[in-house]
């Protein structure tokens, strides 16, 4: 019964080859049209990291280590504690630490670090080149020894000017930064506790993933990025294809004789679950395979992508039946058009569909990897870039839910018994 | 062996089936009559089990089916007031289709498809897509696709709306035969009198919601059987002749027309005499004198005061 149903969803679907070429061929020529156009503009920051990085001194450190000590000499503290204090402080200063950060093995070869006269300051600024500017101020280590020996509060920062232009070199940075003053404060605190605190250092690995993904993996070429974006925004219009035959089904009270038939409904339900998720495998399927002969888009993992492939097909299966439920009920297909028109490319806008959008934000990321198709994309880019099946597992988990949590809400608003007269 | 009791169903302010009462007894073809917006449809969604009512019972074999339904789908076929197929199929997949959901496969399914295709004369398009058939074809499979599991009860909501008299007439004989070759028993809803005065056995006849009149067409036609409606033919007629016809007492209406002239008398009344003197006097030769029977039309204009069709 259940394959009756299947089977003449997919009659019905042939039938239509507008509805088809749709479906099909628009993301495959989607794909060659941005894949092309856009290439070098996707190629731009994303891929290889070559960083510019400015430093601006006001003030010499050595200078302020110097003034530092001499106050030390003058203060009535024990013999000792001066001693031992002098040594610290002679190996604390910020500003070197800072610097043997970057140039440590792990950054210098992503980064290089320019040092800038601050009469050259606004140059770096209009200057696109450089990923961020770090300004140091006047007697930022003398303020900074001052609260980490004698806990006086300080209220001077180094500044740091991020360029909008480029956004993953300024987000690293930042990220840099951020973990190289946490552990000046470890440091504080270590240097209260009197431990040595020479060990400092900046892990690399735990920068962002954002900063591994895009340093270690395999490239993403942009053909491979718009198959990814068009195959994932287009399945969901299979499934408004689908919502639309199940609510025609309605409309015309077919679906009355396959209930006077004594089909129960859920089987009807199921068949369109069903239909959704053939369908939008075999979909993906075929846009994949033009993209793979077309622009030899292959696929490190197959395994990996089969499974990607297939979670998001049960997701398309979940809002077909969600959409045919909600039509159902309310003997409309406003919501369905409303799908296909605003939300499919809301989704597809917001999933990163037509360019990395997760990229310029944390937050539009993490929005972007609630749509199914963002996750979905997210998936398919770290099998592509190469990734460990872990790193893509989270996101199967979360698409397989949005598919259950569809089917569910479906399954409550579908009508239990028609009324059509 | 199909009872509807009390039966009414409401939607939200709308009582769009009122406490209706009927029954269909095996082998009969029943009328069931009514205006647009009668509630006809209505009662049947119910009777089929495909909407439930708001009050009272359908029962098929001294068994109510508003919880158990399996029993009335097996055995009936439903043909809805819409075309319900698949546009974009052939008629002969549309065929494939619904007989497999009736669980009928292999060569007994091909058999009764072209059996069926025979029966509504549609073999020679079988191939083609439902969307390109003319209003006639459609309808006619419409009732060929619930006709593919030998139901034994056969309901038909309005089938010949919209189709040209050819089909029309090919689907009334197709019913007639139904009943007659098969013994299957028919519910058949119009809005056309004439339908229902050729096809049925009994009569329900429905307006806003009511059941008005209900019984089999000589019984429905006996409550005009008081009056009777004569017709008058001539050539043309004068000023003087129908003064004399208005100013006779025993003539209730007087309708004139180019050559006709419709009066409505008492039965009991004997006309004949009263009219040839009359068009004597007059100076007026006439053509013909009918005595009409009267019709279902007239029977609900004398119930509501209204014409079927509006
Ligand atoms: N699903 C529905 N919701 C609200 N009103 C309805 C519905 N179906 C029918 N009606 C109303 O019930 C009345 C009877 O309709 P229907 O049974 O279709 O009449 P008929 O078949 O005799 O033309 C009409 O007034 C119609 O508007
Ligand atoms: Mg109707």
């Amino acid at each position: 019964m259940l394959g009756q149903i299947i089977k003449k969803q997919a009659l019905i679907l042939l039938r239509n080859p507008v509805q088809l070429l749709l479906l099909i061929g628009l993301p495959m020529i989607l794909i060659a049209i941005l894949g092309t156009a856009l290439g070098s503009w996707m190629n731009g920051d994303s891929i290889e990291i070559n960083l510019k990085v400015a430093l601006i001194e006001h003030e010499t450190e050595e200078e302020q280590v110097a003034r530092f000590v001499s106050d030390m000499d003058k203060a009535r503290l024990p013999e000792e504690a001066v001693v031992a204090i002098k040594e610290s402080a002679i190996e604390t200063a910020p500003i070197r630490m800072l610097k043997d950060v970057f140039v440590s093995e792990e950054l210098s070869e992503m980064i290089v670090l320019h040092e800038v006269n601050p009469s050259e300051k606004q140059d770096v600024l209009d200057d696109d080149s450089y990923a961020a500017l770090i300004e140091v101020p006047e007697n930022f280590t003398y303020e900074t020894l001052n609260e980490i020996f004698l806990d006086e509060e300080s209220s001077i920062n180094l500044q740091v000017f991020q360029n909008e232009q480029q956004e993953i070199g300024a987000n690293i940075v930042g990220q840099i930064l951020q973990q190289f003053g946490e552990q000046l404060t470890l440091g504080v605190f270590l240097a209260d506790q009197g431990i040595d605190q020479r060990a400092m250092q900046v892990d690399v690995d735990e920068l962002d993933s954002e900063v591994t993904v895009v340093n270690q993996g395999n490239p993403v070429s942009s053909k491979a990025y718009y198959t990814i974006g068009m195959v994932v925004m287009n399945v969901l219009f299979m499934a408004t294809a689908i919502g639309t035959i199940s609510f025609n089904e309605k409309q015309t009270h077919v679906f009355d004789r396959i209930i006077l038939a004594n089909v129960s409904r859920w089987v009807y339900f199921t068949g369109v679950l069903i239909t959704g998720m053939i369908f939008a495998f075999i979909q993906s399927m075929l846009v994949f395979a033009f993209a793979w002969i077309v622009f030899d888009i292959t696929w490190p993992n197959l395994f990996s992508f089969f499974i990607v492939t297939l979670s998001l097909s049960i997701s398309v299966g979940g809002i077909a039946v969600l959409l045919t439920a909600v039509s159902y009920r309310f003997h409309s297909e406003v919501l369905t058009d409303f799908f296909s028109s605003i939300i499919v490319t809301m989704m597809a806008f917001l999933g990163g569909s037509f360019f990395p959008i997760g990229d310029s934000s944390k937050i539009l990321q993490v929005i972007g990897n609630l749509t199914p198709n963002g996750a979905g994309m997210s998936a398919y880019l770290s099998i592509i870039r190469g990734d460990a099946m872990v790193a893509i597992s989270n996101h199967i988990v979360y698409i397989l839910l949005f598919a259950i949590t569809s089917i569910i809400i479906a399954v409550l608003s579908f009508p239990r018994r028609g009324v059509s007269a | 062996m199909l009872e509807l009791v009390d039966l009414t169903k409401r939607f939200k302010q709308n009582e769009a089936v009122k406490n209706l009462n009927m029954f269909i007894e095996k082998g009969e073809i029943v009328g069931l009559l009514g205006p647009n917006g009668a509630g006809k449809s209505t009662a049947i969604s119910m009777l089929s089990s495909l909407v439930e009512p708001t009050s009272g019972d359908v029962r098929y074999n001294n068994k109510s089916i508003l919880r158990n339904p399996g029993p009335i789908r097996e055995v009936l076929g439903m043909v809805p007031q819409e075309i319900a197929l698949y546009d974009d199929l052939s008629a002969l997949e549309n065929l494939q289709f619904f007989g497999r959901i009736y669980k009928l496969k292999g060569k007994e399914l091909q058999i009764k498809i072209a059996e069926v295709l025979e029966q509504i004369g549609l073999t020679d398009r079988k191939k083609d897509i439902v969307k390109t058939f003319s209003g006639g074809m459609k309808r006619r499979l419409n009732i060929g696709v619930a006709m593919l599991h030998d139901p034994e009860i056969i309901i038909m909501d309005e089938p010949t709306v919209g189709i040209d008299p050819q089909s029309r007439n090919y689907i009334l004989e197709t019913v007639k035969r139904l009943n007659e070759e098969k013994q299957m028993t028919v519910l058949y809803t119009s809005h056309y009198m004439e339908e229902v005065e050729f096809l049925c056995d009994r009569i329900y006849i429905m307006d806003q919601g009511n059941l008005i009149a209900s019984g089999t067409k000589e019984e429905i036609k006996q409550i005009l059987s008081s009056e009777h409606t004569i017709s008058i033919k001539a050539d043309r007629w004068n000023d003087r002749f129908i003064e004399k016809l208005k100013n006779n007492p025993t003539i209730h209406r007087v309708k004139v027309e180019d050559r006709e002239i419709t009066i409505v008398v008492p039965k009991e009344v004997n006309m004949f005499a009263t009219l040839a003197k009359m068009a004597e006097e007059a100076d007026l030769e006439l053509r013909s004198v009918d005595i009409n029977a009267p019709t279902l039309e007239d029977v609900f204009l004398h119930l509501t005061g209204r014409a079927l069709r509006d």
